[in-house]
């Protein structure tokens, strides 16, 4: 895995490389040479499987990470190669046409965080969410329990009791 | 057609004798996985109320309701969560952040009724068939949404600190505090438990938001000693804290402290809202400890001319006088003392009542007249040679250390007290022996054991970093005085310290005597009030109960001029002090306001 990564530096831009275990690692390269290291892993390195591709919304530095996670079967080792787009401007390249099944991912990226990938079959449709009308649910300022608000009603009859109040009348209601 | 496709079928009777290979009516019985996260459980005996789970629910699932039978009391709200399945998804975040793993999910989740209300209950109140299932969904103990300990705060280290009295603790650094107030649930279970009800949860909120100066506005709200409590409360809030349960209980005294750090203090007054327009009603206070002051803090706010009279020649009462500096700095006194004279209060020091003015001339120069004198007098055990003049009274001696004088460091020291006192003057005698020989021979004796010690676990951890020894469960039989001079005390081994009815009657090993050498005895074992100054003939018109001036609800003495607050009524405990300040500030204005509405 260490030559591997030796010989990748030479070629791209790695960056913040992590040697996990002897059969797995994770390193960052910029969004435009994904696509062509990724080629290169598939057609030269013997990584022929995509295991997943995710993302991480760091809210705070107004960034999306991209996670694609690719399996290498002859050597049994995985690589994880990690990138960062804006998060005002969500948009990668697909790698569809790499492997078909990075359409679903792609789609489902799209509900769930609204990471467009232009050209990838679907990436509009709904995937799990129907008629999702507000913000991508796994971004992280998506607000859960004001949607939940908004959108279901409370049983009638429902009371609640703040705990610190509640003692403040029952053990010492005459004192400020 | 062909006659195959017309056959075909009836040769399927051929398997009606045989076993079927499905499993029969597989909807009867469908049991969850052994972490499915089924119907809630809780057990009510765990569950504190503080509605965590309630503020963490993202569908606003759950209620706090009080639980039938229960009542609020210290650390326990009585309040326990009912869950509304019609909005519940079963994340299991509740679980996750309970604070005592009360909550936890069954793994049963099939429930037919016709009522929907039917779905809105309380686990472990309203029973349930599944609150005795053992599967489910259990937080995992490597699991926390909430961190399990506190930052480490830095602080000198023991050869460092016994060498001289400089502050012992760092407090927090800014990232330290914010990490420690993310620990903070914000439940409010710790209000009622703080004798002052200090707003804990809103001022740890400013922490988190960085909002020091709303910090130390809600601090002034209900304490005007918080630069002292900062420092030294008792911090009864944090033995009920959430994060206490399973955990170490959030910091609330070093945040508390970190607020007052962080605010320059030029900014202070800029915090309070100036003093009310003056009333022309006038009192006087009598100590110019935490009780008093905060009363004259509270009575000048609301526009009264408040005087404090105080005996000695610097303010602070015990605060100054008892708690040695390496505990408490002297200047952290005189800031918070600072801000309280800034509202108008006139502070007299070096005055003591019952000398060239008298309680008679308060009464009739005032409107009301307060009481704060503390507890300043040491008890004595009167065990034998007791009466030595090398045998003293901590708070004596700590009084003496406090205003720099020398009362003849002794090379060889024996403490017979087992509370916080005992520690201070056993820590101080520590330092000052190490100042003038260099090492320190300290002997503490207690009645008590370990197990049932008085003092705070911290003091007698950092005593012993400090090469005190502390010797638990012995009893002082005599101070042993050889050719005129104290050469060490007796104690036997202690069998019992209360007798069957709980009253103190201590019982001992005879058998079991020791001597412990020092050239000094010093007394440990309690305090009282020195009430001279209220003479013959108001001491036997005033109310008392058990040698304490007798105060109703409010403070006020059976004579209706006279009030009387903090450890004098109270005990010995300064945020306690602080809270019967307000407690007599708001029944004197009550009574003033009251005079001029019938006037």
């Amino acid at each position: 895995m260490r030559a591997l990564l030796d010989s990748l530096k030479s070629l791209y831009p790695l960056d913040d490389i992590v040697l996990q275990r002897p059969d797995l690692a994770f390193a960052t390269v910029p969004a435009a040479q994904v696509r062509g290291l990724l080629h290169h892993l598939k057609e030269r390195e013997g990584f022929t499987h995509l295991v997943l591709l995710t993302a991480v919304d760091w809210l705070e530095d107004g960034m999306f990470q991209l996670t694609y996670l690719l399996h290498d079967r002859a050597r049994a080792r995985d690589l994880g190669l990690r990138t960062l787009i804006r998060r005002d401007r969500a948009t990668m390249d697909g790698i569809h046409d790499l492997w078909p099944t990075a359409a679903t991912y792609q789609r489902e990226l799209k509900e769930m965080f609204g990471i467009d990938f232009p050209g990838s079959p679907g990436v509009d449709d709904p995937f799990v969410l129907e008629g999702w009308t507000d913000l991508p649910p796994y971004r992280r300022d998506f607000d859960t329990k004001d949607f939940s608000e908004r959108n279901f009603n409370h049983r009638e009859g429902r009371v609640t009791h703040d705990p610190a109040a509640h003692m403040k009348r029952h053990l010492y209601p005459d004192e400020a | 057609m062909s006659l195959k496709d017309v056959l075909s079928p009836f040769t399927a009777w051929k398997y009606v004798f045989r076993d079927p290979v499905t499993i029969e009516n597989p909807l009867r019985d469908r049991p969850g996985a052994a972490r499915y996260r089924g119907f809630h459980k809780n057990d009510p005996e765990l569950c504190i109320g503080c509605g965590t789970c309630e503020t963490i629910c993202q569908n606003g699932a759950i209620d706090m309701v009080p639980a039938p039978g229960r009542d609020p009391r210290q650390g326990d709200s009585a309040l326990r969560p009912r869950i509304d399945y019609g909005r519940c998804c079963w994340c299991a975040l509740c679980v996750d952040v309970c604070m005592t793993k009360s909550l936890s999910m069954s793994n049963e989740y099939i429930w037919v009724d016709r009522d929907p209300d039917a779905f809105r209950f309380t686990p472990g109140i309203d029973s349930k068939r599944w609150d005795s299932a053992e599967l489910g969904y259990h937080r995992p103990e490597h699991h926390r949404l909430v961190p399990e300990h506190r930052p480490h705060m830095g602080e000198l280290e023991p050869e460092e600190r016994i060498g001289s009295f400089a502050e012992i603790v760092d407090g927090y650094t800014v990232e330290q505090a914010r990490a420690e107030a993310d620990r903070c649930v914000s439940c409010g279970l710790c209000i009622a438990t703080c004798p002052a009800h200090m707003d804990i949860p809103n001022y740890i909120a400013a922490i988190r938001d960085g909002d020091y100066r709303h910090g130390l506005e809600l601090l002034y709200r209900t304490n005007p000693f918080s630069e002292i409590c900062g420092r030294v409360c008792t911090h009864k809030c944090e033995t009920v804290c959430a994060a206490g349960h399973t955990g170490e209980p959030v910091a609330i005294r070093w945040l508390k402290r970190h607020i007052v750090d962080q605010v320059p203090y030029e900014q202070y007054r800029d915090v309070l809202a100036p003093p009310a327009p003056a009333t022309g009603r006038t009192v006087a206070v009598v100590g110019a400890g935490p009780a008093g002051l905060t009363a004259a803090f509270d009575l000048a706010r609301l526009g009264h001319a408040v005087t404090v009279y105080e005996a000695l020649d610097k303010p602070g009462g015990m605060t100054r006088w008892g708690i040695p500096e390496y505990r408490l700095p002297y200047d952290i006194i005189d800031r918070d003392v600072d801000v309280i004279r800034s509202m108008g209060v006139d502070l007299r020091c070096g005055q003591r009542i019952g000398g060239d003015v008298t309680l008679g001339q308060l009464r009739d120069g005032h409107d009301a007249v307060v009481l704060a004198l503390g507890l300043q007098m040491g008890r004595a055990t009167r065990i034998p040679g007791s009466d030595h003049p090398d045998v003293r009274k901590a708070v004596d001696l700590l009084r003496q250390a406090t205003a720099g004088e020398d009362f003849g460091t002794p090379q060889q020291a024996v403490v017979i007290g087992g509370g916080n006192v005992a520690m201070d003057i056993a820590r101080t005698l520590a330092r000052l022996q190490k100042q003038a020989f260099g090492t320190v021979r300290v002997t503490v004796t207690a009645l008590e054991d370990f197990a049932h010690f008085l003092a705070d676990p911290d003091e007698i951890k950092e005593s012993f970093e400090e090469g005190v020894v502390i010797l638990d469960a012995r009893g002082p039989q005599a101070v042993v005085i050889e050719d005129g001079e104290v050469a060490g005390l007796k104690t036997w081994k202690v069998k019992s310290i209360f007798d069957e009815q709980g009253r103190f009657a201590p019982s001992y090993d005879e058998t079991d005597e020791m001597i412990h050498p020092g050239s000094m005895v010093v007394e440990a074992i309690g305090q009282m009030t020195d009430t001279a100054l209220l003479g013959e003939d108001l001491t036997e018109k005033l109310a008392w109960n058990r040698g304490r001036l007798q105060v109703d609800a409010k403070g006020r003495t059976s004579e209706p001029w006279l009030w009387a607050a903090g450890d004098m009524v109270r005990g010995p405990d300064v945020v306690s002090a602080v809270a019967d300040g307000h407690r007599v500030a708001a029944g004197i204005h009550a009574a003033l306001t009251g005079k001029e509405d019938q006037a």
